[in-house]
């Protein structure tokens, strides 16, 4: 039984189902605020310029990017590894609170699945790019061709990574893609619109809400989501065995999977929670994303950011405790301190210690306090990799061959691209779908809402 | 199947429940329930149960086995390249096979739901009444050619008793 003295009530001002429906569908009937047209405009101009970030990436090649024969992977790495992270707050939202009978995700799972999309579309262009001859690219898959035939190389963690987040896209877009369908099929009988009632009538498959029908979509929904919990586990874990399976300094250690995995869930949560609070801001959604919701993800970060804070410190003492020379330079002489002791310590803080304020009360309660750590968190989740990556490669086995890595303007324009991407892709989701899972908010209303004489007892 | 049914509307999900109890204590036989969520009372009154687990079980089983044997005949038979003294046909396979089978099981578990509901995209249906995708609950009961007057009635009453908001019959 939900229990209101842990969370409060789910949704506030005892909403009936036709109230629910109202409020969500509201802003997709309402006239395009100008707010819209501007964030479009920004996030157009950005996508732009990453596409001649692209442009010049083809034509020119690699050449046009800071790498070097040590740094051999860059920003675009690092900001696919960002990416992949942050595409992991769906499915650990939608799974994870699933498994854990937790409620409160009704509200939230539907804006984080649809992140997770746009985060992993953004993710994927990388990799692509960065093979420089992006018209090979499906050399990847394993066809039958005239080499031999000659097949790809199964034990490569770089081929893990294509199949893993293919797959990851794939299943991630089905379930959201699920869970949709009755929105669509409420916003197909309410729209007065003949345009609105054809386009949701084609999305919504002919969905009727027998009960049939319903049993099957809460099973099939359920075997969805059952499948693509693993992968919310596995995609990170082979994102870092792509570094980990090398013998780099500061890559070969048998923490990375685990940290990994954590550090994505962390940086997911965060992003969730950033474009929560403007979700709930912009749509006046503060009765069904509540401070109780807030509340319950800064609770969240507190505690996966101890985990990070404790992953920090293990690769620390196990550089130390190794014995390895290599190690204990790259931790040591070029993390802690040396070149690169502001990004080190830049991540330190903004993953370890800042979040750790959500301890107070009073700091969890001010929403704009949380809205700025939470852009802290996904800085320090940036800087994270950007350690991982560059810091490794730049000094390592023989100082002869030491290299320093900048980006170049064409690598930043990438990046600022695939933002743009993002921010698109969310700005398209915040206007044409709900919002808000409506049938999964119904289904908790009364058990939250209205019982809460009982259980307040 | 005809399309004669009497049709009782519920605004509530618990007084929905009751009727249903209600009903079927009379010997009332219930066609559907339409409700804007799923509702587990009502797939355990009507006796309802789906074999779509079953069907994702198997889609794993050969998801897992396929790629195996794809993975097998690529890197034993087909060609085989020694890379770095590893054998041929090596544990780390697993990796591979466990995201594919999901992957196998995933999408075709998806497709399946469509082709049993035998939904598409752009299927024209028609609801008994519309407002049971936003705030109404509707059941379903069909008029049978063996019905008598006082059938109805009995139905219509029982309907009226147990809390339907309204009562409509469709010819």
């Amino acid at each position: 039984m939900y229990n209101t003295r842990v969370r409060g009530v789910l949704i506030k001002g005892n909403k009936s189902f036709a109230d629910v429906s109202r409020d969500i569908i509201k802003p997709m009937d309402d006239k395009t605020p100008m707010w819209w047209w501007v964030t479009a405009f920004l996030a157009t101009g950005a996508l732009f310029w990453g596409v001649w970030g692209f442009y010049n990436t083809i034509s020119t090649g690699i050449g046009e990017w800071g790498l070097n024969n040590n740094v051999a992977w860059g920003w675009a790495i690092i900001n696919f590894v960002w990416w992949i992270g942050i595409g992991h707050a769906g499915t650990a939202f939608s799974i994870f609170l699933l498994i854990l009978r937790q409620k409160w995700r009704t509200s939230i799972n539907r804006a984080a699945e649809a992140m997770t999309i746009f985060a992993v579309m953004a993710a994927g262009l990388f990799p692509l790019i960065h093979m420089g001859r992006i018209w090979d690219g499906f050399f990847i898959f394993p066809y039958w061709n005239t080499r031999g035939p000659l097949w790809d190389n199964f034990n490569s963690p770089l081929f893990w990574d294509v199949v893993a987040i293919s797959t990851y896209l794939m299943a991630s877009f089905v379930f959201w893609y699920m869970g949709m369908i009755p929105d669509f099929a409420t916003i197909r009988e309410r729209t007065t619109s003949k345009m609105k009632k054809k386009i949701y009538g084609i999305l919504s498959f002919g969905w009727i809400g027998n009960a049939r029908g319903w049993l099957r979509f809460e099973t099939a929904a359920l075997l969805l989501g059952g499948m693509a919990a693993p992968l919310v586990v596995s995609v990170h874990s082979i994102v870092s065995m792509d570094f980990s399976v090398s013998v780099v300094p500061g890559w070969h250690t048998t923490i990375f999977p685990p940290y990994f995995v954590i550090g994505a869930i962390f940086s997911g949560f965060g992003m969730v929670l950033t474009l929560m609070i403007i979700l709930r801001k912009l749509y006046k959604f503060k009765d069904y994303v509540t401070d109780g919701h807030l509340d319950a993800i800064a609770r969240i970060l507190t505690f996966i950011s101890l985990i990070m804070g404790t992953a920090y410190l293990t690769e620390l003492f196990m550089a130390w405790y190794s014995g390895n020379e290599y190690e204990l330079f790259t931790f040591m002489k070029n993390r802690v301190t040396g070149e690169y002791t502001f990004a080190y310590w830049t991540m330190l803080t903004c993953n370890a210690f800042i979040p750790q304020l959500f301890w107070f009360k009073k700091i969890r309660k001010n929403i704009t306090i949380v809205f700025i750590i939470s852009i802290f968190i996904n800085i320090g989740m940036w800087f994270e990799r950007y350690v991982i990556v560059v810091t490794s490669l730049s000094k390592d086995f023989l100082p002869a061959t030491w290299a320093t890595y900048e980006p170049t303007i064409t690598e930043i324009a990438i990046f600022v691209g695939t933002l743009g991407l993002f921010l698109l892709g969310v700005l398209m989701f915040f206007r044409f779908v709900p919002t808000v899972a409506i049938s999964e908010v119904k289904s908790v209303l009364k058990e939250t809402t209205t019982l809460k004489s009982f259980t307040d007892e | 199947m005809n399309n004669r049914n009497i049709i009782g509307i519920y605004d509530d999900q618990d007084v929905l429940l009751n009727a249903l109890d209600e009903l079927q204590e009379n010997g009332v036989k219930i066609k559907d329930v339409y409700s804007p969520i799923p509702l587990h009372g009502v797939f355990e009154r009507l006796h309802l149960k789906t074999r779509l687990p079953y069907a994702t079980f198997i889609y794993g089983a050969i998801g897992v086995v396929s790629v195996f044997l794809f993975l097998y005949w690529t890197s034993v038979v087909s060609y085989p390249l020694k890379f770095g003294g590893k054998p041929l046909n090596t544990l780390s396979f697993i990796i591979i096979m466990f995201v594919l089978t999901i992957f196998v099981g995933t999408l075709f578990t998806f497709l399946t739901y469509f082709i049993r509901e035998k939904m598409f995209p752009g299927k024209q249906v028609e609801l008994p009444i519309p407002e049971t995708t936003n705030d109404k609950f509707a059941v379903l009961i069909e008029k049978e050619v063996t019905m008598t007057e006082d059938d109805l009635k009995k139905v219509n009453s029982l309907l009226q008793k147990t809390g339907a908001v309204e009562i409509k019959e469709t010819e």
